[in-house]
């Protein structure tokens, strides 16, 4: 929590929007922007169209960037305000671009910390604009994320036992060098190493079905016009529960609406698409418009058609933008038989990308007698949480780019003191270093500092008595 | 209302020390090397400088803080030098990032070598007396109430002297009470055996401390225990494992000032090194100490204060540890005038004929003649979160607590603490700034933050797992890193400057010749074959070559001929610098962030109860514990990075509101 250090975080909410403010806060806030920022220097308050590179100076996205020089900010730093496009995938990669140029990402609430501390603001004014935050998102996501987060910060404090029980071992082999039970074997601090990594690394895994819950999963109703796909679209929010519903699209050929279908363990944005067309040469146009892009960001695409084979075709041009998981809709199905008519063959069949044909299940549905769209949703959701990994609900996850970055950090030193630890290269008390340095990064996610807790350890597991 | 006490009193000190043990000694030094008036009372002046326990200095962590004390001027190491018998250095193999000397002594020796360096100082004067009370101006303050209302902080009494069971009277500014475990001491030999003592034989210190209780300070109660000891010729050696000592290989000196080195033509400066004998406690023992259990004072219910869990009764270790097959036992020389054995790992409480039943299982003990009885000692201790950094009680002022009465055990922790408060005792007499060490200087610091912002739930001891900075934080380095804190204090003697000099010096020309050697392959081909390390296909630098596994700077030097003066120690600093730079880098940048919140300071009177923003047991700890720093709050238990955060938003309204009007321009952009 160092003043010194430059901060950065998203700072519009996050998800479908049309744009996204990343802000960058801190000493080092021009120079970390000028190493992502093309063209650099801006002249502050002025506003600027810009572009964003990666380390690679691969450009990453479009932006419009305004300087704020210190004491004259937000924080009353020096401060960087670069407004990306909106979505999930925009505005995290310029915000891995700044942090891989030198910036942190904040802590909840750091930002306005600054501004208190640097007397920009008084108590009372942050409380207001803590308030003002909040009252943006809906209750019902907050008490979710919440009790996400209660989840998480017991997996973390599990992982810092884990790292702690590392670290005893090499204690106890310090501080009690002539007890009873002997010195610990090399084996079994190893052993305990690479739990402790296998536990962290099991964690940082959900962080793409992080994602997921936090910012909903893209569905994406494809298929050719007419095919029934707006009608779908309305009768799908008509039966889950619609959170967001009317939000403006990117572009006029989308429309996007979030919805929660009962039980599912992260939302749905369902986008409804203008419409797929048939012909080779307008594919080749579709994959810089609306559609084009919807698909290419989808979690999951429903390929709708009025037969098997309308869905067949819709299925192959979907391929051509997406691996994500399909499901076949055969729409207006208002009599006959509905709900699912093909099941999907193998989950790891999805996992593992599908192939164009076999891998989607069909669903039968009629957006008029609302059949087989509750099963529809089921299918969908399953798609989804097969592909990503989504654990089940009450099971804790990664949801945010600073719990992410800590846990790097973490299994970044766990490697680092298992490589040393292997190579015999250097004396246990300094391979801890990179021991104490996992537990603090650790720390960093639930704010919990002992170094009792260490010799609580020692003290249950061995006869210490000299 | 008492008579003004100039007026009774037989003399008047500066500071006045209560109790001559491992702090009260030191205690008195320091204040006496800063030119103090200083008096040390002590039930017997035979005992000055007791070792009531175990007779060994050092190990691990306490080693270093034994280094830390000498580099502030303390007796221990000079203590220590003269009056080892038994010389190890633990984790040899560990790499010397971690070695830890330590020093069995001949226990006469000791106390004997701690008087005479007492009376070294003209301006401090033992006497024999038994503290009845301190004295106060204006006579007998009532009860304080602390816990009532935590942010009253305002009055506080003061202390003027103190007066003797023998009706002495001594005035003083400051007193430093270090009265060990004789606060209310009970001794326990069995569930059913208690006398009232604060060491075997000698009586425990009652008055004093219900006078300390009376007035309102927080007193809790802690034990502890002692092994029996038992007569040398009837142990029969040759069933025992012998443990030499390691004196030559090591050439060892505790205290950095000796002006001559540690052995001569004429002799050492120690006594002929004897030997420690290890045998073990196994299944016969533990099965008599299982039968008798219920008749232990410990777990027969006599004692329920809290022991420590690193030093426990062998009682405690059979209950906790019914698997292990055996329990180490070692037989220490309490000294060369006579035979009698400490044994060392089987510290009990229980029955005294238990105990001779219980040594006679232990191989080459089968005829042992019990000569001591082990016993739990449990006594009065203040828990230590009521002082400040200087070890000052908070609530009255010239008032100082060091050493066991704070809740810590072990002779180095409370050496370091006499230190600590003998320093600050005198240099708030003498109206200077205090000396508060940080955690990144050294144990010291370490030991004195955990007790000030965590307290002690059960007696408190140093390991190297307490220190975030146990990389640059070592014995071989103490001098480095306390010398330059201290030397503006005016506590060294000409002589003493010059061999802080020098030895800072040494280092860092260890570390020169370092950087400008160039070794020839040819030079480096026998030490590299002998660290199992690649041989040079061209010159290289000598602290290139000192960074590579398994190679010292030492064998380097020597390759190349260069550096043959440099002393020892200083190539073993110098290496470690070398060697382990990128990870004492990371401790450097660490202590940087520590320093850094440890410069936002926390008024003392800062209103914690009001600041509903914390939490309510924030709110209560840090009320009761009144941090100093930022960087002591956050170490508190119980304060969260959360409350760290919402506190300095509290103190940033607080100060807004005393400055009201101020001209801040509020930023609209959110």
């Amino acid at each position: 929590m160092s003043p010194d250090d430059t901060i950065v975080a998203l700072s519009t909410a996050p998800g479908r929007a049309a744009l996204a403010v990343v802000r960058l806060s801190g000493p080092q806030a021009l120079a970390i922007a000028g190493a992502v920022v093309r063209p650099w220097p801006i002249e502050p308050r002025t506003v600027r169209r810009c572009a964003a590179v990666d380390p690679s100076g691969a450009v990453v996205d479009r932006l419009v960037v305004i300087v704020y020089a210190g004491p004259r900010s937000y924080t009353g730093e020096d401060v960087v305000e670069l407004v990306t496009h909106g979505g999930v995938a925009a505005p995290a990669s310029v915000m891995a671009a700044l942090v891989a140029a030198g910036a942190r990402p904040a802590a909840p609430g750091e930002f306005t910390r600054r501004a208190v501390l640097n007397g920009k603001l008084d108590l009372a004014q942050a409380e207001a604009v803590g308030d003002l935050i909040d009252a943006g998102s809906s209750a019902m996501q907050r008490a979710a994320l919440t009790q996400l987060d209660g989840g998480l910060s017991g997996r973390i404090r599990a992982l810092r036992s884990a790292v702690l029980e590392v670290e005893a071992l090499i204690a106890y082999d310090i501080d009690f060098p002539e007890e009873d039970d002997g010195p610990v074997a090399r084996d079994r601090v190893a052993a305990s190493a690479a739990a402790a990594s296998g536990q962290i690394h099991a964690l940082l895994a959900t962080a793409p079905a992080g994602e997921l819950v936090r910012a909903g999963a893209m569905v994406v109703i494809a298929g050719v016009p007419n095919a029934g796909k707006s009608s779908l679209f309305n009768a799908l929010l008509g039966c889950a529960r619609a959170l967001v519903s009317d939000v403006p699209g990117t572009t006029r050929d989308t429309i996007e609406a979030i919805a929660e279908p009962a039980g599912a363990p992260f939302p749905l944005r369902l986008v409804d698409t203008a419409g797929l067309r048939e012909t080779a040469d307008v594919v080749e146009r579709l994959g810089v418009d609306a559609s084009g892009r919807a698909l290419a960001g989808a979690h999951a695409v429903l390929a709708c058609g009025e037969t098997q084979d309308a869905i067949a075709a819709a299925v192959q041009q979907i391929r051509a933008f997406t691996r994500a998981p399909v499901v076949g809709v055969w729409t207006k199905r208002d009599a006959g038989p509905s709900g699912v008519v093909r099941a999907t063959k193998d989950p790891a069949e999805i996992r593992a990308g599908g192939s164009a044909s076999s891998a989607y299940p069909v669903v039968a549905a009629s957006a008029i007698s609302g059949t087989g769209l509750h099963a529809l949703l089921d299918e969908v959701v399953a798609a989804v949480a097969a592909r990503w990994n989504v654990p089940a609900p009450d099971m804790p996850i990664v949801t945010r780019a600073r719990h992410r970055a800590a846990l790097s950090r973490a299994a970044g030193e766990l490697a680092e003191f298992q490589s040393v630890w292997r190579a015999r290269s250097l004396p246990a008390i300094v391979a801890a270093v990179h021991l104490r340095a996992a537990v603090e990064a650790l720390e960093e996610i639930i704010g919990a500092v002992s170094a009792d807790d260490v010799l609580e350890r020692v003290f249950s597991a061995f006869c210490v008595g000299k | 209302m008492h008579p003004p006490n100039s007026l009774h009193t037989e003399a008047s000190f500066d500071v006045l020390v209560v109790g001559a043990g491992h702090a009260g000694t030191e205690a008195a030094v320091a204040a006496a090397r800063l030119g103090a008036r200083v008096g040390v009372v002590t039930s017997a002046l035979e005992t000055i400088g007791q070792m009531s326990c175990n007779p060994a200095i050092g190990g691990v962590a306490k080693s270093t803080v034994v280094r830390e004390v000498d580099a502030l001027g303390g007796i221990m190491a000079r203590a220590t030098d003269l009056a080892t018998l038994q010389f190890r250095m633990l984790n040899r193999g560990k790499g010397p990032a971690v070695w830890a000397p330590r020093a069995q002594c001949d226990r006469g020796l000791y106390r004997r070598a701690v008087r005479s360096l007492l009376e070294r100082h003209a301006n401090l004067h033992p006497i024999q007396g038994t503290v009845a009370r301190l004295t106060f101006e204006g006579g007998e303050p009532g009860a304080r109430g602390l816990g009532s209302d935590p942010d009253n902080v305002g009055q506080v009494a003061r202390v003027t002297g103190i007066e003797t069971i023998e009706g002495r009277r001594f005035g003083a500014r400051a007193v430093i009470v270090t009265s060990g475990t004789f606060g209310r001491g009970r001794i326990h030999i069995g569930a059913d055996r208690q006398v009232a003592g604060g060491r075997a034989g000698e009586a425990a210190a009652t008055h004093l401390a219900e006078q300390l209780e009376a007035l309102g300070l927080t007193v809790g109660r802690f034990k502890t225990g002692t092994p029996p000891r038992i007569d040398g010729r009837s142990v029969d050696f040759s069933r025992l494992e012998r443990q030499e000592s390691e004196i030559e290989s090591f050439d060892y000196s505790w205290s950095h000032f000796w002006d001559s080195p540690r052995a001569t033509d004429t002799g050492t400066r120690h006594p002929a090194q004897l030997p420690c004998w290890i045998t073990f406690l196994g299944a016969d023992g533990q099965r008599v100490i299982a039968e008798h259990l219920g008749e232990s004072a410990m777990y027969g219910g006599a004692i329920a204060s809290r022991g420590p869990r690193y030093c426990p009764s062998v009682e405690d270790k059979i209950v906790k540890f019914p698997d292990a097959a055996r329990h180490q036992i070692f037989l220490e020389p309490e000294g060369h005038d006579t035979a009698e054995l400490y044994v060392n790992g089987l510290s009990t409480s229980l029955p005294a004929p238990v105990q001779v039943e219980i040594l006679r299982t232990v191989p080459g003990l089968e005829h042992a003649r019990m000569t001591r009885a082990g016993y739990a000692i449990e006594y009065d201790y203040y828990p230590p979160t009521q002082l400040d950094a200087t070890l000052a009680v908070r609530a009255v002022a010239g008032l100082y607590f060091a050493g066991q009465v704070n809740g810590t055990t072990g002779y180095e922790e409370a050496a370091g603490q006499g230190v600590v408060a003998g320093l600050n005792a005198t240099l708030a007499v003498q109206g200077r700034p205090p000396l508060v060490l940080g955690r990144e200087t050294s144990y010291l610091g370490v030991l004195i933050d955990d007790l000030i912002t965590r307290g002690v739930d059960e007696p408190y001891r140093l390991f190297t797992s307490r220190s975030e900075f146990r990389l640059t934080v070592r014995q071989d380095n103490a001098l480095a890193r306390l010398a330059p804190i201290a030397e503006p204090l005016g506590i060294y003697r000409a002589d003493e400057r010059a061999i802080i000099g020098a030895r800072i010096e040494a280092v860092a020309e260890a570390h020169a010749i370092a950087e400008r050697t160039t070794v020839r392959p040819e030079q480096a081909g026998a030490l590299l074959a002998a660290a199992g390390s690649a041989p040079l296909a061209q010159p290289a630098r000598a602290a290139d070559l000192a960074r590579r596994q398994g190679v010292t700077l030492a064998a380097v030097f020597a390759a190349a001929g260069v550096g043959s003066g440099l002393p020892r120690d200083a190539l073993v600093t110098a290496e470690l610098e070398i060697k382990y730079a990128g990870y004492f880098d990371r401790e450097r940048l660490q202590a940087d962030r520590m320093r850094q919140m440890g410069e936002v300071s926390l008024d003392a009177a800062l209103p914690y109860a009001g600041m509903q923003s914390l939490t309510l047991e924030a709110r209560q700890k840090l009320a009761a514990i009144r941090p100093a720093t930022l960087a002591q709050a956050s170490r508190i238990p119980g304060v969260s990075p959360n409350d760290l955060q919402n506190l300095l938003i509290e103190i940033a309204r607080g100060r807004r509101r005393k400055t009201a009007g101020s001209d801040h321009e509020v930023a609209a952009g959110s």
